[in-house]
């Protein structure tokens, strides 16, 4: 029993890098999915978009430590990039009825410059397959997704930021 | 045994074929496959100090599978689960078997959204349906069955469900309960631009959820437990209500920074055995007040639940199983590791209470904020459970009869105090933002016997400090450490935790539980944990090693509630 275990976990294992192998040869866009803008109003993640510019799409929730961390690293260099390279940035929080309430005053109180959205039913988050936060992707001109990347370790801001950097001089 | 080998060809095919899929996603023209894979093992170790006990099956783990396809506006997706040997906490739960219990498709264009299969689903805040997913948890009450979402104007939203709640792995086969209802909203700042743009937020909604479980014997209960009159009584199977409805209004109104949001809820004719097979009507109210401009937030919300459990089942109790509905617990979530025993969880049918918090930050540039500003977060909040007066106003059935078990005056708070919480967080950071340092004092007050069934109130002081420390751009130390200063449950505790990151991908971590309070000598024990992550993209592989207390655990950037155990572990998620 215990060998079926491990081959039905490796094979599950093998399905997600084969398709990880094939995803590279064309770039996929954001899923369109219904959530809400901070006001409650219906928004559809197809219009996330940036006029020609990149975009960065973060998945976070107020309880989450290291995405509010991120976030806040962000936020200090956020109006350089914002001058360099038109970047704009969405905040989705992941938060449910429990604390989505408290986003807007959180992020006010933060002081963040980030367009925020609310995914209160996790829909987007599914869409996305994201298994955890903080999830960071990075979308270029065309709306397609260039870089996707799972946790935050300080100073990974910069990474991002030389993505950013480099969709810009294409 | 025949069972057995149908089940791993039918397994290996299903694994294949996505397998397959994935690969050839090049041919289905427009199409893509994406998905995602998440792992978590465990090899176990007694030990009987910690009160980790010697498990059957030493190596257990927990796998999925998402595989999702979407075209246009065409999707369909299955999970796979494998949770034949579970880690411990889901297996005490009954979320332990195999199989694909979660499939769709799905399709949608401006005006209507028709979906078939499982699928999640809220309706407003919750207090009527909440169908969703918390996989740390082993949560999961999709529905299988329909709905269908229509926009016939701009800012009019129609849903409605039908559908079988999912009760763990547990067959639909032969359920003959089921869960339909409808939501409408209207938001009138979409209808009428107008309203947005003079600042105003409006909106209206309603939903209706009715669920059905055919009655065919019937019900034996006490019938006033716990007073002089208690005693044996029935109702009778023609008399059991196969029908309950549970209602809600609700509304949000906003003017530039402020905004309101209330909702009330009220479901009737729902004797169940949580609420002790009473008739009385069950109520929610749920309110929330905000104001947020730059630099400063405020949250005040309160909430009442009585008798407002709602299952698919009258006799189901466990945990969160069939549970249609979710009443907001409306308290502010921490990850510290040492008050993560004594989070508040939401009492649906017994509860009154109010949450306030303040975000506020130093400006920049001043002599208490700093260069970068400094952040200051105040939080209060309480719960009670409600006033109940017992009545025995009797629900006469001939000659048995039901009840409405009690009385309650509304605003009133009732006599036991559930938890409390005053806490107090400032962030700071110094030295060109390579120092961050976060100190938190929070007082707790959390009710034991109601909340944990064992006697006692825990009071208890928190402080922590979170300090970090960036060395070059992409390496960074993390350092906190905790103090509970507690005479209850099992004493005083203090922690400490260690992390090295090397971004993006690298993260180390040592930390330390010391329960030196404990009243039990012989139990004043360490918890003591060295992990190691390793993040790729979108894959996550990290490896752990120690002892663990319940509650929930931060590292590699990533929170996730832990079990009490020892042992080894290995954590893999990626998606594609």
């Amino acid at each position: 029993m215990k060998k079926n275990i491990l081959i039905c976990i490796c094979m599950m294992l093998s399905i997600s890098l084969f398709a990880q192998e094939a995803k590279d040869r064309h770039l996929a866009k954001l899923p369109a999915v219904d959530i809400q803008d901070i006001n409650g109003n219906v928004f559809n993640t197809k219009d996330i978009r940036n006029d020609g510019k990149p975009v960065i799409v973060s998945l976070w929730a107020t309880w989450c430590k290291p995405c509010i961390a991120e976030l806040l690293a962000i936020a200090d260099e956020y109006e350089d990039w914002v001058e360099e390279t038109g970047v704009k940035l969405y905040a989705i929080s992941i938060d449910d009825a429990k604390t989505s309430a408290r986003v807007a005053p959180f992020v006010k109180g933060k002081n963040w410059e980030y367009t925020v959205l609310l995914d209160v039913n996790s829909d987007f988050k599914r869409a996305m397959n994201v298994n955890d936060v903080p999830f960071m992707c990075i979308l270029n001109g065309d709306g397609e997704i260039v870089w996707q990347h799972t946790s935050y370790a300080p100073g990974s801001e910069a990474e991002v930021y030389e993505i950013i950097k480099s969709l810009v001089k294409k | 045994m025949v069972l057995k080998s149908i089940k791993r060809v039918f397994l290996a095919f299903t694994l294949l074929s996505g397998c397959l899929l994935a690969q050839a996603q090049h041919q289905i023209g427009n199409g893509r496959i994406s998905g995602d894979f998440g792992f978590d093992g465990m090899y176990y170790i007694p030990d009987s100090v910690i009160g980790a006990e010697k498990v059957d099956s030493k190596v257990r783990g927990n796998a999925f599978l998402n595989l999702l396809y979407s075209n246009g506006g065409f999707s369909a997706g299955a999970r796979y689960e494998f949770y034949m040997f579970p880690l411990i906490d889901f297996e005490k739960i009954g979320y332990q078997g195999q199989g694909i219990k979660y499939f769709f498709a799905d399709y949608k264009n401006s005006f209507i959204q028709v979906t078939a299969g499982n699928y999640y689903e809220q309706f407003g805040n919750g207090l009527t349906l909440r169908a969703y997913e918390d996989r740390q948890l082993g949560i999961d009450n999709s529905l299988l069955g329909a709905r269908v979402k229509v926009t016939p104007y701009k800012g009019i939203y129609l849903k409605g469900v039908w559908g079988i709640e999912r009760r763990n792995f547990d067959s639909y086969i032969g359920r003959k309960d089921f869960v339909r209802g409808a939501d409408l909203e209207l938001s009138f700042g979409e209808m009428f631009p107008v309203v947005q743009e003079k600042g105003f937020i409006a909106r209206v909604g309603g939903s209706f959820v009715s669920k059905y479980q055919p009655a065919t014997a019937p019900i034996d209960f006490v019938i006033y437990p716990g007073t002089d009159t208690a005693a044996f009584a029935q109702i009778p199977t023609d008399k059991i209500p196969m029908n309950v409805a549970n209602w809600a209004a609700r509304m949000t109104f906003g003017y530039k920074d402020f905004r309101l949001d209330g909702e009330y809820a009220r479901k009737i004719n729902d004797p169940n055995i949580s609420n002790g097979f009473i008739f009385k009507p069950g109520e929610a109210l749920f309110l929330s007040a905000t104001y947020a401009r730059k630099g400063f937030g405020i949250a005040a919300s309160f909430i009442r639940a009585d008798n407002m459990e709602f299952r698919s089942q009258r006799y189901e109790n466990s945990n969160s199983l069939l549970m249609i509905n979710n009443i907001p617990a409306i308290n502010r979530q921490y990850s510290y590791q040492l008050i993560g025993n004594y989070s508040y969880a939401s009492q649906p049918n017994n509860q009154i209470g109010a949450q306030l918090q303040i975000n506020y930050q130093i400006p920049k540039k001043t002599a208490l904020g700093g260069k970068y500003g400094t952040d200051i977060t105040f939080n209060y909040s309480r719960f009670h459970d409600i006033d109940k007066q017992p009545v025995e106003q009797a629900v006469d059935f001939g000659t048995m009869s039901g009840t409405y078990g009690y009385t309650s005056s509304f605003f009133k708070f009732g006599p036991n105090l559930l938890y409390q919480d005053i806490g107090l967080e400032i962030s700071h950071r110094f030295n060109n933002k390579k120092w961050k340092w976060i100190l938190a004092y929070n007082y707790i007050t959390y009710n034991l016997e109601i909340l944990q069934g064992h006697a006692g109130m825990m009071r208890g002081h928190l402080v922590a400090s979170d300090l970090s420390y960036k060395i070059t751009p992409k390496h960074a130390l993390r350092l906190e450490l905790q103090n509970l200063y507690t005479k209850d449950d099992d004493g005083s505790s203090a922690y400490t935790m260690l992390e090295y990151s090397f971004s993006p991908s690298w993260f180390v971590s040592i930390s330390n539980e010391w329960n030196y309070g404990n009243p039990i000598k012989s139990h004043r024990t360490s918890y003591y944990n060295i992990a190691c992550a390793y993040v790729w993209n979108t894959t996550r592989i990290a490896l752990n090693f120690g002892k663990t207390k319940e509650g929930i655990l931060c590292v590699g950037g990533v929170c996730r509630a832990v079990p009490a155990s020892f042992g080894a572990g290995l954590s893999v998620t990626t998606s594609f």
